[in-house]
């Protein structure tokens, strides 16, 4: 997918997102996704962390947030052209005179978006229930960090959607590929746990590099320069994620022409 | 002797034939993925996370924690959804229009789960010893067998209750995997249970899974069968009360269908 595009069909991507998360309010999945699961984590890393440094609450608070974002973004972005085969409308968007991969990037845009709720309710559950005193360390740098990381999400997303569809075996293992990010990307431990083998599959992983810069300016625990490097790495990924994705779209709908198999199980 | 055949009968095509309807769709990596993978993912996450909270020092706790929390995978989504399917197959009004023995019906939906969940704890309890060293030398096997199939039992207890729900509600998914995420937390899976406060304590002992993980953790540094036996007495009766309380919810859901004209109703 093209950035030009995004600059062009900029209206699009924005009622695309509004209708998705109006769509999405009468899901009771997404309730789950989005609140009760990160809370949950949010709950348990907030006992089991005690005590391991200062700033441990704000840590938990964002990588619990982080676990909502990917979970929101596995089962939902990854299903949202499957959605919209089994509501039967996929027919009519492929047909619409405006690139497909921009309807799927407004629809994650509101995933993405919504799932910020869940980095919000682990801050309440921790201030209010927990009654921790919660302080942003370097506010300004975490709400950049806060934009790259949505734009980094979502273009991580837009590679998720065609391969679920193109390869069904993919999607089997959709259930089995929710904590190894969690993992991976280091959302509540540090890598450096993990087997040097796996560091490198971190590094690729644009959800590792948005971990790295939520957590460091929201702790305070990484200066000015691991930062912007941890930026660079995000836009690094995110663009490769995005030319990736345009030429899985582009596969995708020619097999599905080719095939005519857009409405097909 | 006639009854008897025909009941134990029913209970065997109940239990298999609902089991196989569960996976007849799905094919064996998608069996391997939710039964196999995903509980590795979940163990090597809390047991990661328990490591780095406790230093590296009591990875054990997490990893027998984790791997008898599993069973909830068949006790809960594995059993409700077995209940819960006549009701999106559309089979509910020919199974409440049948004269069959009610009991047998219900709780044969359960069976096959429980050696499911024991098979899904064993291998669990297998990664634990490949990639975290868990160590067996000291504990009674047999004990820890009879502990895991009781956990087993008293999670698909629960999962009964669920599934009765199921009929109810059209929001099954929200409620397994809210009562999933929670059992994580209140079994003491991840948490020394001594550090809640007193009414989260309260509610872990109403539950299915704190006693049996209790057991296991015991168990495996050592102890005996003795030892854990109230432990483990102590969870089967939790499970019965749950089966008990799903099996009269059940009736009470089929009795007002009946009487309202509500069946299949989502």
């Amino acid at each position: 997918m093209s950035i030009k595009n995004l600059f062009r069909y900029w209206r699009t991507v924005i009622t695309v997102a509004e209708i998705t998360l109006r769509h999405q309010w009468n899901d009771s999945f997404i309730l789950f996704a989005v609140l009760i699961q990160p809370m949950v984590i949010a709950i348990l890393a907030l006992f089991m962390l005690r005590g391991t440094g200062d700033n441990y609450a704000m840590f938990v608070i964002v990588g619990s947030g982080l676990t909502g974002l990917w979970s929101s973004l596995l089962f939902i972005s990854g299903n949202s052209i499957n959605g919209e085969r089994w509501q039967g409308t996929l027919e009519a968007l492929v047909a619409a005179p405006l690139p497909f991969d921009v309807i799927i990037f407004g629809k994650n845009l509101a995933n993405v978006v919504q799932s910020l709720l869940s980095m919000t309710a682990s801050y309440l559950l921790a201030a209010l229930f927990f009654g921790y005193s919660l302080e942003m360390t370097l506010p300004l740098l975490f709400f950049s960090s806060v934009l790259l990381s949505i734009f980094a999400f979502i273009s991580f997303g837009l590679i998720i959607a065609p391969l679920f569809i193109m390869y069904r075996g993919i999607q089997q293992w959709q259930n089995a590929m929710e904590f190894p990010v969690y993992i991976l990307a280091g959302f509540l431990f540090p890598i450096a746990l993990l087997p040097g083998w796996t560091t490198p599959i971190s590094y690729i992983l644009p959800p590792y590099w948005a971990a790295r810069a939520l957590h460091e300016t929201s702790t305070g625990a990484g200066d000015l320069s691991t930062i912007i490097f941890a930026w660079g790495m995000m836009l690094l990924f995110s663009f490769i994620a995005l030319f990736v994705a345009s030429k899985l779209f582009k596969l995708m709908l020619y097999k599905a022409r080719v095939d005519a198999s857009l409405n097909t199980e | 002797m006639r009854i008897i055949t025909n009941n134990l009968r029913l209970f065997w095509q109940g239990t298999l034939l609902s089991y196989i309807a569960l996976f007849v769709w799905l094919r064996p990596t998608t069996y391997i993925a939710s039964k196999v993978l995903m509980p590795l993912a979940q163990i090597l996450f809390f047991s990661f996370l328990g490591s780095y909270a406790s230093g590296g020092t009591n990875v054990d706790f997490y990893v027998i924690g984790n791997a008898i929390q599993i069973v909830a995978v068949s006790g809960i989504f594995g059993v409700t959804l077995s209940i819960g399917g006549d009701r999106w197959n559309g089979t509910l009004p020919y199974l409440f229009g049948t004269p069959a023995n009610r009991m047998m019906l219900f709780f044969g939906r359960a069976f096959m789960h429980i050696f499911d969940g024991a098979l899904g704890v064993v291998i669990a309890l297998g990664w634990g010893a490949l990639l975290f060293g868990l160590d067996f030398s000291q504990t009674d096997l047999f004990a820890l067998g009879i502990t895991i199939l009781v956990t087993t039992i008293s999670t698909c207890g629960l999962g009964l209750m669920m599934g009765c729900l199921s009929l109810i509600t059209a929001n099954v998914m929200f409620v397994n995997n809210t009562v999933y995420f929670l059992l994580l937390i209140f079994s003491g899976a991840n948490i020394v249970l001594e550090t809640f406060p007193n009414w989260m304590q309260i509610i872990s002992q109403m539950l299915p899974l704190t006693r049996g993980i209790a057991s296991a953790r015991l168990l495996i540094s050592g102890s005996s069968l003795a030892e854990v036996t109230p432990l483990v007495l102590g969870e089967l009766g939790i499970g019965i009360i749950y089966g008990w309380l799903g099996f009269y919810l059940f009736k009470w859901v089929e009795n007002q269908a009946k009487r309202k004209g509500t069946l299949d109703l989502v």
